[in-house]
């Protein structure tokens, strides 16, 4: 029996961690946006699963940004802030070039990457 | 059973020590004024350390923080400070010399009057501007030992060259720490050591200055990609913008036809003083400075959106979005 239970326990880590590994390479349409508030990861979204649009607020020590959310895509659609720069920004979609409202340490950004490794800017 | 429990707890950590072996370890924060990110494979703790030696950095280079070696020198005139900051403000006055003038740290008094330092936006009279750049002149600048001393009246900033230094710091720290694979991105200096752990070359988009995407990719290995574009920082009035990058000559923003300018190099502290004077000075002069001084590779973008790039990068950068690049800028002029 013993050796039976660690054939299937074996085989079951194996099959588990083949199919993590396949996720992993062939993932596709993986596109999550992740919000951080001082370097902290508040919150993430897998775009792709978002069927309607959805407008939250992110309350920080210095302010408030309202984030909105459809399919694919996120930006702040209002700040307090007072150089507006993140509201500024628009969509995010694809690319590695965070939105950023520096006044409230608000960044969101997209976790797959895309195309490129960084941006020059 | 208990032994079994005790295998797959052991595959469990094996499977997962592995994953932890080959992945990366990333730092982001806010430092001198922007978004900085790094991210490294392997290393132990030396992203921690990088991050340390950013803040360490700008706190002696800033010239808007009143405690910093910048700021000493500013308000008396002449100060001693750390051997460190003597070498960078030697390297930035060579940068300056190289540029003819069109780099130039002592432009501090004038980019303050159009409130760039502080975000209090307006546009100075000229008899304002006038007066100001009289005290705008790199050359009474000097270095001796560890003492800087300025002209009369003048004030020196390093921000032109202070996120590229701390570029060529951070790669030297992770890569004596044995890391063989990072990439640096302060504020959008980008930095690479090495190449991907996959042996590609790191792939480093261009920003488009005109909207939310990029314009282009180059593919780099062990040296910075740092662009100087008006878009950074800048603000309106009267249906005009006026941005950051002042010229040293007139005391307004740069007006050169040039809207980025992406310098590619070895040096991040080169690039970042490099990519601000060819904003200035514009393509033709650019392309004589480039073609009298090697080391460096150039991608302009014009108002008008044209792509235009110097024949090192021919191969390595590929225009985005059905972009065409307008013309490879070459040594041999015929």
């Amino acid at each position: 029996m013993k050796t039976k239970t660690l054939v299937i326990i074996i085989s079951a880590v194996l099959a588990i961690s083949l199919a993590a590994s396949a996720i992993l390479y062939f993932g596709g349409e993986r596109k999550t946006a992740e919000i951080y508030v001082d370097g902290e990861l508040l919150r993430s979204i897998d775009l792709a699963a978002v069927t309607e649009t959805q407008t939250f607020t992110v309350e920080t020590e210095e302010g408030a940004n309202v984030i909105e959310v459809e399919r694919g895509r996120i930006r702040v659609s209002d700040a307090d802030c007072p150089d507006r720069v993140c509201v500024r920004s628009g969509w995010l979609s694809e690319g590695d070039i965070p939105i950023v409202c520096l006044p409230h340490g608000l960044v969101i950004r997209l976790s797959s990457g895309g195309e490129v490794d960084s941006v020059s800017r | 059973m208990k032994r079994a429990a005790a295998l797959f707890a052991a595959l469990v950590m094996l499977i997962t020590a592995q994953s932890c072996a080959s992945s990366e370890k990333t730092a982001d924060f806010f430092a001198m004024d922007t978004y900085m990110s790094i991210k490294a494979y392997g290393g132990g703790d030396a992203v921690e350390r990088a991050e340390t030696l950013v803040f360490e950095l700008e706190r002696k280079l800033s010239a808007t923080d009143g405690a910093s070696e910048i700021s000493a020198v500013n308000s008396a005139g002449s100060a001693k400070v750390s051997q460190e900051t003597a070498e960078l403000v030697t390297s930035a006055l060579s940068l300056c010399e190289l540029s003819g003038g069109a780099l130039d740290i002592s432009v501090y008094p004038v980019t303050r009057a159009w409130g760039f330092t502080t975000g209090d936006y307006r546009v100075p009279q000229e008899a304002e501007l006038e007066e100001l750049l009289r005290l705008v002149d790199y050359t009474k600048v000097t270095v001796s030992g560890d003492t800087v001393t300025l002209g009369e009246g003048m004030l020196i900033d390093l921000g032109a060259v202070a996120k590229g230094y701390a570029g060529d710091r951070v790669t030297e720290l992770l890569r004596s720490s044995g890391v063989k694979s990072a990439l640096i991105n302060l504020g959008g200096n980008v930095q690479c050591l090495g190449r991907k752990p996959d042996g590609s070359r790191w792939k480093i988009g261009v920003q488009d200055p005109s909207g939310s995407g990029y314009v282009g990719v180059i593919e780099a290995e062990d040296e910075a990609v740092v662009t100087s574009g008006g878009y950074e920082r800048y603000f309106e009035l009267d249906g005009k913008t006026y941005w950051h990058i002042i010229d040293p000559s007139d005391g307004r923003p740069a007006d050169s036809g040039i809207i980025s300018v992406t310098v590619v190099g070895a040096s991040g502290l080169a690039c970042d003083g490099v990519s601000t004077a060819l904003f200035v000075i514009g393509k033709e002069k650019a392309s004589e400075l480039w073609r009298e001084n090697g080391g460096f590779e150039v991608v302009f973008v014009t108002e008008s959106g044209e792509i235009i790039i110097t024949e090192g990068l021919s191969g390595r950068f590929t225009p985005s979005g059905g972009r065409e690049v307008s013309e490879v800028i070459r040594r041999n002029e015929n």
